[in-house]
């Protein structure tokens, strides 16, 4: 477990974070904080406002979004070192728009995302190595999504066709 | 002079006796897997054929059902876990695998082969694996799982990244714990998950994102969905795993199993002879290239 | 007239009734004498009993996508080019059983056991005994030596006939295979108006040739043969450029003129049922309507069916361009890796028997300028 005043060493084992400069890793770090949640605890609901932006150091978290007559579903699950959360960083988006529950007792580091962005406003040098994370996991989250956009393992939807 | 289809004398040592004519083996055991998929215990009926007849995971029979055809199916065990018998384990899905589905205990099937390449077993060792398989992209598989299992001191970290659709989409779930006791990495990852499910939702590629690979040091064995492959192979390579050490394992429309009807060609190969499993840098130049 | 000096090699000139003789004498010896006949308007090659069989005084005229019998009254047996058929369906039969499985309490398996017919070609010309032997590579090899083609080709007999007026969609040239035969055959024919010349190419053709009455070939007939034979090989007007084919197309997946050309295909397949070298199959179960026995037939396929390369959810080739790309591509480029040779002997079958009248030559000059361009 990490040590919860020990925001510090927790944020070194991540790895964009040691690719950051002494002053912006200290600035970050003062913006964070640890969280410690058991297996079932919500992290935030569709349509709450937009305060963190996390990154999963221990257990796993899972993002959901309710669809009236399915329930929840699950579709994705961060894992350590994954962000979520992401969307509270960017300008425009007001809210939530997927839930984040632990499926595992997890240990996350909680970012203050306005914090963050002003940051990122005043400091475009940092702005940018912060954006080039944030695209990454965009990127990355694209490519999972449309992966299970396509549905790769359902069966013949159409007999042969031509 | 009369016709003679089956011709041992022409051939070269081994298990020849398979160009046209199938064996019987008779149905031993069936076991319901998930909706849909079922794996067959099959013993020759032949014991000559039996003593005979030998294959390394990750090559395939063609399974014939007499009246519906045959379809391509690989081993999903290996000789020594089955004690001998064939091992497939079949999704019903068409006309031929359908017709399995009617198939009772006791009851033969026709089975021609054993066809094409294996997984490089022991080309691997040393390294560490990650194997990345998704739907019934397992069964091709757990031949060498079993066999790496027995020889686990010959790899090094080994991984099993397992992708399905839901979790009741997962095959062969009672094993995965012995797996994981048996030193290998058990990853599992569902498409969409439900309220209970807590392990990981996503897509198999996506573990690359999360763990890290020594790529000097690590050989990718992939069977699934082949745009799952593709991603898997994409991701593989950004993180300098060399073309050599990814092998990949293809799917093509199958009828003779041996390169001689034609189906299954691709660019310069045959796929069932020259394949199905292929290191990846056999096939930089013809498996991007769309509708080929 | 029996003469001790017949050797392989040697050539004769053979009255042409003779030929007839010569012909039953090979059913005697259990051929089936089979070669070219006229019917429906076109040139088959069929079961024959001799010359009266053969399309005498018969001209054909090829063209892209068009194909026309033309009478000349001659005296002359072998002055038409092939038609749409080929010897490779006595090699490689269209339809063959492979087995029947009978239920009787269990399934039991009943092969084949049809005798091997053993046939004798009448009338080969050098780019299909060129096409026999690319298919004896594709059939009869280390690994996998085809049961069916390989009886048959065993017992084979080859009459060959030289060609003297090529069609317009013939390029054998091109490809190395003809116009002029050079071995492989038993006995090789070329005709003339008078006599055909016969050149011994096996000791089963020397013999049958020795019980027949022939003449040595006079310097006169023999220089009249070799300058037709010269002026078939220039008269050729069709051409391909063939090097490094394989490199070009392999070269040239994403090439624009496949979308083109797949535009004017149909997709009808007829190009590779006409090609004497073309190999796919598929093989299908005949129910009978207990479902207590089952008849597995091995049937020609070819790349151009959409059932061809479908697997489940899909097919990997699903439109024509693919196909046709998958045609070319393996014929004029693939092929060189898996069996040492191309897989097209310039026989223009393809060119005439086309319906929207594709001709590959043009195909492949007009990659061959993309490259360029
Ligand atoms: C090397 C190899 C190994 C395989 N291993 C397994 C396995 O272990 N378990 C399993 O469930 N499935 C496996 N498959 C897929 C299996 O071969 C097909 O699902 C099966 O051929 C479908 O036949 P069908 O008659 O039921 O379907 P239909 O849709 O009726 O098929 C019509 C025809 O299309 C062809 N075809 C359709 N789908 C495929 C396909 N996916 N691959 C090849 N040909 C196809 C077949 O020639 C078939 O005769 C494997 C395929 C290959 C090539
Ligand atoms: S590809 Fe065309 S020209 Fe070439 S051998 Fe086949 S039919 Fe003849
Ligand atoms: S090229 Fe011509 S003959 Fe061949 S499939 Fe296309 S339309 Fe038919
Ligand atoms: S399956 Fe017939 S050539 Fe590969």
């Amino acid at each position: 477990m990490v040590p919860a005043e020990d925001i510090h060493s927790a944020l070194q084992k991540i790895p964009w974070f040691s690719t950051l400069t002494p002053e912006h890793f200290k600035k970050t770090a003062e913006l964070a904080h640890l969280r410690y949640a058991k297996a079932g605890e919500t992290f935030f609901r569709e349509g709450d406002k937009q305060d963190y932006v996390y990154i999963v150091l221990e257990g796993r978290v899972s993002l959901d979004i309710f669809v009236p007559h399915h329930g929840k579903m699950h579709f994705y699950t961060a894992e350590p070192y994954d962000v979520f959360g992401w969307s509270s960083v960017t300008p425009g988006m007001h809210q939530r728009i997927a839930g984040a529950v632990a499926v595992l007792d997890s240990t996350v580091a909680c970012i203050d995302a306005e914090g963050l962005r002003q940051f990122a406003e005043n400091d475009h040098d940092f702005g940018y190595l912060l954006m080039r994370r944030l695209a990454n996991v965009v990127a990355s989250r694209l490519m999972v999504t449309r992966l299970q956009l396509i549905d790769m393992f359902a069966g013949p939807t159409e007999t042969m066709n031509d | 002079m009369t016709t003679t289809l089956i011709n041992t004398s022409a051939h070269s040592a081994g298990y020849t006796d398979k160009l046209l004519l199938p064996h019987w083996a008779e149905i031993v055991k069936i076991i319901p897997e998930i909706e849909g998929v079922t794996t067959f215990q099959l013993k020759f009926t032949d014991p000559e054929v039996e003593n005979r007849y030998r294959f390394e995971p990750g090559q395939f029979n063609m399974l014939y059902v007499p009246g519906y055809g045959e379809a391509a199916i690989s081993m999903s065990s290996d000789l020594e876990t089955a004690n001998g018998l064939l091992v497939h384990t079949i999704r019903h899905i068409g006309n031929v695998t359908r017709g399995t589905s009617r198939l009772k205990v006791g009851d033969v099937v026709g089975i021609r082969g054993p066809f094409g390449t294996s997984w490089p077993l022991d080309a691997i060792e040393g390294l560490d694996v990650v194997i990345a398989c998704g739907g019934i992209g397992l069964p091709p598989l757990r031949g060498a799982i079993y066999r790496i299992i027995r020889n686990r001191d010959k790899y090094g970290k080994v991984t099993l990244l397992y992708g399905a659709r839901t979790p009741k989409d997962l095959i062969y779930p009672t094993e995965y714990e012995t797996w994981q006791k048996a030193g290998i990495d058990m990853q599992v990852t569902v498409d969409r998950g439900d309220e209970t499910w807590t392990g990981r939702v996503g897509v198999v590629p996506m573990w690359f994102y999360h763990f890290r690979v020594d790529p000097h040091k690590t050989a990718v064995l992939t069977c699934g969905p082949e745009i799952m492959m593709r991603f898997v192979i994409y991701e593989a390579l950004a993180r300098r795993i060399p073309s050599d050490h990814i092998y990949i394992s293809l799917e093509r429309n199958m009828k003779c199993g041996q390169g001689a009807c034609g189906h299954c060609q691709q660019g310069p190969y045959f796929i069932c002879k020259d394949g199905p499993v292929f290191p990846f840098s056999a096939l930089e130049n013809i498996f991007n290239v769309e509708e080929y | 007239m029996t003469d001790k000096s017949l050797t392989i090699g040697s050539t004769v000139a053979l009255p042409k009734p003779e030929l007839d003789l010569l012909m039953a004498d090979l059913r005697k010896n259990g051929f089936q004498t089979v070669g070219p006949h006229l019917q429906d308007e076109s040139i088959v090659y069929t079961k024959i009993d001799g010359l009266k069989d053969l399309p005498r005084g018969i001209l054909s005229e090829q063209n892209p996508a068009s194909y026309r019998m033309i009478q000349t009254g001659k005296d002359r047996y072998f002055d038409f080019i092939p038609g749409g058929q080929s010897w490779k369906q006595f090699l490689f039969p269209p339809r063959h059983t492979l087995f029947t499985a009978v239920k009787d309490g269990k399934w039991l398996l009943k092969e084949n056991d049809e005798p091997t017919p053993r046939y004798a070609l009448i009338g080969v010309r050098a780019c299909e005994l060129a096409a026999i032997h690319i298919q004896d590579r594709v059939f009869l090899r280390e690994d996998f030596s085809d049961p069916i083609y390989r009886l048959r080709r065993e017992g084979l007999f080859i009459l060959a006939v030289n060609c003297l007026d090529p069609d317009a969609t013939c390029f054998c040239v091109s490809m190395g295979t003809g116009p002029r035969l050079a071995a492989g055959f038993d006995l090789c024919v070329t005709e003339l108006d008078e006599v055909f010349l016969v050149e011994v190419g096996s000791e089963l053709g020397r013999s049958l040739l020795a019980d027949r009455t022939y003449d040595l070939p006079s310097a006169f007939v023999q220089n009249t043969a070799n300058q037709a034979l010269e002026r078939a090989a220039e008269s050729m007007v069709r051409t391909m450029d063939t090097s490094d084919l394989p490199g070009l197309l392999t070269g040239q997946l994403e090439a624009e003129r496949w979308t083109e050309v797949g535009k004017r295909c149909l997709s009808c397949a007829n190009c590779t049922l006409v090609c004497p070298t073309c190999f796919c199959w598929d093989a299908t179960d005949q129910v009978d309507i207990l479902g207590k026995s089952t008849r597995r037939e091995r049937v020609w396929d070819s790349c151009f069916n959409p059932h061809y390369s479908y697997v489940v959810g899909g097919n990997t080739r699903p439109n024509i361009r693919s196909r046709y790309r998958q045609w070319l591509t393996h014929k004029l480029g693939a092929w060189k890796g898996q069996f040492d040779v191309l897989g097209c002997v310039g026989c223009g079958r393809c060119i005439t028997w086309c319906p929207a009248g594709i001709d590959l030559t043009e195909e492949v000059a007009a990659i061959r300028a993309e490259v360029k361009a």
